[in-house]
């Protein structure tokens, strides 16, 4: 078992935590107050190539061979590490590029692909609280609120037997700005008996249920990544803050409740990372635990992105709780790694009562 | 669910208080919170069935309709009233029943170390509406940028001149910072003397050198304005300090005498903020069902209820024991501490669940329980954060500060 990173890897680890570090963390206060990313954003991504990295070259992306599940977890914990809002927008098109690279016919990639290409973003909404009505091809009902939908061309939805997917100029969309990942372009989207493109239908039935199983796990591994990242730049600002913050005689961080806190959170974190990165490796390899692996990645760190940003906030005490300090947005923002998708432990729950 | 059934008074406020949450507070609460802004309209109406800026001052006579023994040494009601009152206007909203109660944070030590003459200036310069049209308010300021947790440390002084006293110096996490009509500061008169040189002085909104500061923008309690105060050699006279009596050490000692009162009001509060929670979720799960089947037949989520209502049930008994124990003037330092950190706790446990358990709902703007779940984490951190409450209770176990 080999857990160094190879060449590739570690340099595209050392590029983003850059990009984090430098770009992303500079922008996220204003980005978070505008509930908008900076117009820079789009420039910058695809500089680095966000956006097509799961397009494949030949249909003017950047994906040679298979996409590594692995590489973007490790990538997306640098992400979550500068701003969990600019990071869903960075992130957004891979499962619609997927996706369509593996279910979809020749028109709807090249459609899609096209409008990669020219920037636009797709975005993936699962339908887990069963709010769509699939009659024939005609679909009703209320999708997300999810991240980039508010700008997305296309939108890939997952429903009980069906994965397609549908225009966003078909969507009667209302544009949202939630508490958190207040950059990240939200929207809710009702469809009114929506004529589906049979071109943009990827599976239906018990094939579109194993394929949203597929989805689901790349997006859940992705998620997770990203709130261990969010998580550890909580605890890299608490640390900070200890250390210049005195009361009593001595810097905060001295104090050993304050550094349980943060003890706590950092066991929790290389935990949620390393989970997170293990279901990666998993689905890279197709291995069957995929899909439960990855479910159980979202939520250890969907347990861990909330206890460190709250404890985080605690640390910073007074300062915390206002807007000129970064911990109080890590805490609105942890909300949505443990809300998208559902919750899958009590789909766990249900399925075991269920089985023998 | 009243706590103590053969109580008709605490029943009674239960009621009462209940009744205006419900039908005055909740109504307005998410306006407030997007807009954060003071719920100034709802303050004029609250005084007018007795429930004023200067209650504290007043006693809750008038709110209540009970006058209190005035024999010190017999029991009193005000420290259970309060924490009746208390959790019933938090669970309408936490950031009104702040910006509804926040002068009783200045009125508390004029009430205890006031003169007569102080009082009546104080009740003076809050009488009638400001030039806005507002309710008059007052504002606390104790808390300074350096000194959070730590209220030894105060870095604006008084210096002494002639009749007057010259007050510098800086004030953070001011409820009612900008608006208030009359300030009570805290500032060192004798640097030397550490805490004991702590003086509070009453001073007027216009007086020259009083700056009110930018106001927070804050995670929660939106409705409760928060900001900076700034004291600019201000002049004042020696009539508006407030005087230490003999047996207490420090002016501050008094202030922290306060602080046992008030302490399990602020638990109180936060058990407020995680029943709000708990009921919505209760409410969701009577008429949901699950793949069919009553979301009520599930262990999955009645366990998280049962869970939740043990831990609410538990806090608020902890804060009327603490009351209780104020009320029979007895020491109450660390109940009041549990009381405080327990409510906090349970508050910020129950909203961050609830959002679990409502997913994708919880994240649609406006909705109240991601509201709460903001509003609850101040209660781990202003009169005490949890680790001075903890801090509190350990002293108490073996007389030392563990640090």
């Amino acid at each position: 078992m080999d857990f160094a990173l190879d060449d590739d890897q570690q340099l595209i680890v050392d590029t983003v935590r850059r990009f984090a570090e430098r770009e992303l963390r500079s922008w996220a206060a204003d980005a978070d107050r505008a509930g908008a990313p900076p117009e820079r954003l789009a420039a910058v991504a695809s500089e680095l190539g966000f956006g097509l990295d799961a397009v494949p070259a030949d249909a003017g992306g950047l994906l040679e061979g298979s996409y590594s599940h692995l590489t973007r977890a490790l990538r997306g914990f640098e992400l979550g590490r500068g701003c969990a809002a600019l990071a869903a927008l960075l992130e957004c098109n891979v499962e619609p590029a997927l996706a369509a690279g593996k279910w979809g016919g020749q028109a709807l990639q090249q459609a899609l692909f096209a409008s990669m290409a020219k920037g636009e973003l797709a975005t993936f909404v699962h339908d887990s609280r069963g709010a769509l009505d699939v009659a024939g091809d005609r679909i009703t009902g209320k999708l997300g609120p999810a991240p980039a939908l508010a700008t997305a061309s296309y939108v890939l939805v997952g429903t009980r037997g069906l994965l397609a997917f549908v225009r966003c100029d078909d969507c009667k969309r209302e544009a949202i700005v939630p508490s958190g990942w207040r950059a990240a372009r939200w929207a809710t989207a009702t469809l009114e008996g929506a004529r589906l493109d049979p071109e943009l239908v990827l599976a239906r039935g018990d094939a579109a249920d194993a394929a949203l199983a597929d989805v689901l796990a790349w997006a859940r591994v992705s998620l997770a990544a990203r709130a261990a990242g969010v998580a550890q730049a909580a605890m890299d600002h608490a640390e900070a803050y200890g250390k210049e913050r005195v009361q009593f005689g001595q810097p905060i961080g001295k104090f050993e409740a304050l550094i349980r806190l943060r003890d706590d959170a950092q066991t929790l974190t290389r935990a949620a990372h390393l989970v997170a990165m293990h279901a990666a490796w998993q689905i890279d390899r197709g291995l069957p635990g995929a899909y439960d692996s990855a479910s159980r990645a979202r939520v250890l760190a969907g347990d861990c992105v909330a206890r460190a940003t709250i404890d985080a906030v605690q640390i910073f005490g007074g300062y915390g709780f206002v807007n000129d300090y970064p911990v109080e947005k890590l805490m609105r923002d942890a909300r949505a790694f443990e809300a998208l998708h559902g919750d899958e432990r009590l789909g766990r729950v249900l399925a075991q009562k269920a089985g023998s | 669910m009243d706590l103590f059934h053969d109580n008709a008074l605490l029943q009674g406020v239960r009621q009462m208080m209940g009744a205006f949450a419900k039908s005055q507070i909740r109504a307005i609460a998410a306006k407030h919170d997007r807009e954060e802004s003071m719920p100034w309209d709802l303050m004029k109406m609250a005084g007018q069935f007795g429930l004023t800026q200067t209650s504290v001052l007043d006693g809750r006579k008038k709110l209540t309709g009970v006058d209190e023994d005035p024999d010190p040494k017999k029991p009193k009601s005000q420290a259970r009233i309060g924490v009746v009152a208390s959790e019933e206007m938090a669970w309408g909203c936490a950031g009104i029943s702040l910006a509804l109660g926040g002068s009783g944070l200045a009125c508390t030590p004029v009430a205890q170390m006031g003169s007569e003459d102080q009082k009546q200036e104080f009740r003076k310069l809050l009488t009638g509406a400001d030039d806005k049209g507002h309710v008059k308010v007052a504002a606390m300021a104790l808390s300074e940028p350096a000194t959070g947790s730590d209220i030894s440390g105060l870095k604006t002084t008084a210096v002494r001149d002639g009749n007057h006293w010259v007050i510098r110096g800086s004030k953070q996490w001011i409820t009612n910072g900008q608006s208030a009509a009359v300030y009570v500061v805290w500032a060192q008169t004798e640097p030397a003397a550490g805490r004991a040189g702590v003086r509070g002085f009453i001073v007027a909104r216009g007086t020259p050198g009083l700056v009110p500061g930018k106001k927070e923008t804050k995670l929660g309690i939106r409705a409760s304005e928060t900001a900076q105060v700034h004291f600019e050699d201000v002049r004042v006279h020696d009539d508006m300090m407030l005087r230490v009596k003999e047996s207490a050490a420090a002016g501050l000692g008094d202030t922290k005498k306060m602080l046992d009162s008030t302490r399990p009001m602020v638990g109180a509060q936060a058990t407020g903020i995680a029943r709000a929670a708990f009921e919505l979720l209760l409410d969701r799960v009577r008429g949901g069902s699950l793949h069919g089947t009553p979301m009520a037949s599930h262990q999955h989520i009645m366990f998280e209820l049962a869970e939740m209502q043990m831990e609410i049930a538990s806090a608020r008994l902890l804060a009327h024991r603490a009351a209780w124990m104020a009320d029979h003037h007895m020491d109450n330092v660390a109940e009041a501490s549990m009381a405080k950190a327990h409510g906090a706790r349970t508050a910020q446990q129950v909203t961050t669940r609830a959002m679990v358990l409502l997913g994708e709902e919880a994240l649609e703007p406006g909705h109240p329980v991601e509201k709460w779940y903001r509003d609850a984490k101040i209660y781990d951190i202003f009169e005490g954060t949890g680790q001075i409450q903890r801090r509190i209770i350990a002293k108490q176990l073996t007389g030392h500060n563990p640090t």
